[in-house]
């Protein structure tokens, strides 16, 4: 097990990819890894499984339509890229070629959200709501570079296909202590308990979302922070249990357009199993084209940093 | 272990599988008779002669074990020649003609506009948007390879679908992976929907754009089943590293004079009266082709 981090090191989740890939590839030999010229995180995986690495040049609607070939044959194909052009560009075949015949395709990207400081060309700021419109998609949406690892070895035994959405991948923080959370796919994980609110969050978000837990805790506010890594299907339980526990006061905070992705995912719940709030705020990106600048720098600017949680959980707790 | 009727197709002669393409037109009208709804009956017509020689004649496949591991695997790209598709697999015994003639396009039956391998199994994948079958041909063929099987992967696609860009994005992908057990015959028979495709998108010339591509590319009149039957026997061995493109030349509509060149048949319905003026001129165009 390549595991030698622990809770508030830095990690790349791409390294953890590669070499998570390369350790599954040695028993799985139906496994194949395929990308669209963004292979630099699959070295691990490309130099031991040469004949089982696939990289078809910028060509993203190619790459899913080969993959989803792959798995009509029976094998396990992994497409790893940038979420903006594969989310987009590879939309329908996303939705066609794989999630129609529910293929075990799994689609591991970087750049979710307003991260990489590429411009809004290289922001993917829509994927969730798309990938969630997706039937037989399952939506997942990581921060924690060793929950990827983890990830990845539960999606080899799934049936149908699987998304899941990271930051740059470059300089990640470890969240979790190995072995602390029991991690599953479609469970939410209870990164902080907490009595008076709940904030909901998912992928790079989660580390300002204890941060701001932290800091408000001073002020005798307690935050229960929820990781909810998987969008779809969404974990009901543990919405009902918070809505309960936390005396119906819900922030939700996500890098990602404020509508189409967790806190729309959490509405749903609300409305269909008719739960009276008392306060329901929403942290993310309005309908802007951010433009350029450092992810906290854009955060700031567009209303969901740690200074606006800091204010949303305030206003939650009065309300 | 092969199943034992992989190769039986290979019996037919020329003047049989002539047969078997005059049964399949046949069939196809009798539909486009029944059926109230559209039947994309000038692309079925145009693609007859290529999918009988595919299903009689050219693919290894068994009707009584669709999984043959060793089986040869076709993607219809141009997904709504679906029905032509139907019927040449019923011809060479998968399904039966009557089911599909009696339940094609109701609820809950397998037989639709578009393939669907969940309703479907006998098919070996779901298409319907264009420009998705090559790359999904790709990724069977780097399965099989990887695996050292011998089996090609073919596809059928429509002229006017190479107008996406996801085709040519696989047709590199195809030669920079050597995919000799790769297999596309093109349907080329000059329409899109709503124009003839040289009016709107300059496609010529053709065969120079696959071959720029490094595939080996042959050409065929699509409707000559001698020299469909002479490219189905000429392919490239499949353990070979160039995949092979054999472009059909046809028409739309072939078989009735009035749906033939016409823009106004892309898709349709016959009414009664129109089905018997439509046998009759299959019927006069097999005669005058005999003579």
């Amino acid at each position: 097990m390549p595991v030698t981090f622990t809770f508030g090191e830095f990690l790349g989740a791409r390294s953890v990819i590669g070499s998570t890939l390369a350790e599954l590839g040695e028993d799985r030999e139906n496994l194949f890894v395929l990308t669209p010229d963004i292979g630099a995180t699959l070295v691990e995986f490309r130099d031991r499984f040469p004949d089982r690495f696939i990289d078809v040049g910028l060509a993203e609607q190619a790459c899913v339509g080969i993959a989803a070939g792959l798995a009509y044959d029976g094998n396990i194909p992994v497409v790893s890229g940038m979420l903006p052009f594969l989310s987009m560009r590879a939309l329908e075949q996303i939705r066609t070629d794989i999630c129609y015949p529910n293929l075990p395709v799994k689609i591991i990207g970087t750049h979710g959200g307003l991260v990489g400081n590429g411009g809004s060309t290289h922001y993917a700021v829509e994927d969730l709501a798309l990938m969630s419109a997706l039937t037989n998609m399952t939506v997942t949406s990581i921060g924690d570079p060793l929950m990827v690892g983890e990830i990845i070895r539960q999606s080899m035994s799934m049936t149908g296909p699987l998304y899941i959405r990271l930051a740059v991948g470059k300089k990640d923080m470890v969240l979790y202590e190995p072995g602390q959370h029991d991690i599953r796919i479609g469970k939410g994980i209870i990164a902080r308990e907490g009595t008076d609110l709940t904030l909901f969050t998912h992928g790079t978000t989660v580390a300002q979302a204890l941060a701001a837990a932290e800091q408000v805790a001073e002020a005798g506010i307690s935050v229960r922070v929820v990781d909810m890594f998987t969008l779809k299907p969404i974990d009901e339980e543990l919405i009902l249990d918070s809505a309960e526990r936390t005396d119906g006061r819900f922030v939700v905070l996500e890098d990602h357009l404020a509508y189409g992705g967790l806190a729309s995912r959490i509405a749903d719940v609300i409305a269909d199993r008719r739960l009276h709030l008392t306060a329901f705020e929403r942290l993310g990106i309005p309908q802007v084209y951010a433009g350029f600048g450092e992810d906290e720098q854009l955060r700031d600017k567009h209303g969901y940093g740690l200074a606006a949680t800091v204010a949303a959980i305030r206003r939650a707790h009065a309300a | 272990m092969s199943s034992p009727t992989l190769t039986a197709g290979r019996e037919h002669s020329v003047a049989e599988l002539e047969d078997l393409a005059f049964e399949l037109r046949s069939k196809l009208l009798q539909l486009c008779g029944t059926y109230e709804g559209a039947v994309h009956i000038g692309g079925d017509l145009s693609a007859a002669d290529i999918l009988t020689v595919l299903f009689s004649y050219g693919l290894r496949v068994d009707p009584t074990d669709i999984a043959a591991p060793e089986r040869d695997r076709f993607v219809l790209s141009k997904g709504h020649a679906a029905v032509c598709m139907y019927i040449a697999m019923a011809i060479r015994g998968f399904f039966e003609y009557d089911d599909i003639v009696a339940t094609y396009g109701q609820l809950d039956s397998a037989y639709g506009m578009h393939p669907c391998k969940v309703q479907l199994p006998g098919v070996e994948c779901s298409t319907g948007s264009l420009g998705h079958g090559l790359p999904l041909a790709v990724g069977m063929a780097l399965g099989a390879r990887h695996r050292g099987e011998t089996h090609r992967v073919v596809t059928l696609l429509g002229d006017g679908e190479t107008g996406e860009g996801s085709v040519w994005e696989a047709v590199m992908a195809a030669r920079s992976n050597r995919l000799g057990n790769l297999v596309a015959f093109i349907d080329r028979n000059k329409q899109l929907m709503t124009s003839f495709a040289e009016e709107r998108v300059m496609f010529e010339p053709y065969p120079d754009k696959w071959r720029a591509f490094g595939w080996n590319v042959v050409e065929v009149d699509g409707h000559d089943m001698a020299e469909l039957v002479a490219a189905v026997d000429a392919l490239p061995d499949p353990a070979s590293d160039v995949p092979t493109v054999v472009i059909c030349n046809t028409v739309k509509g072939k078989g009735v004079d009035f749906m033939e060149h016409n823009l106004a048949w892309h898709a349709g319905s016959l009414g009664a009266a129109d089905l018997e003026r439509a046998l009759a001129a299959l019927d006069a165009s097999r005669t005058k082709e005999s003579v």
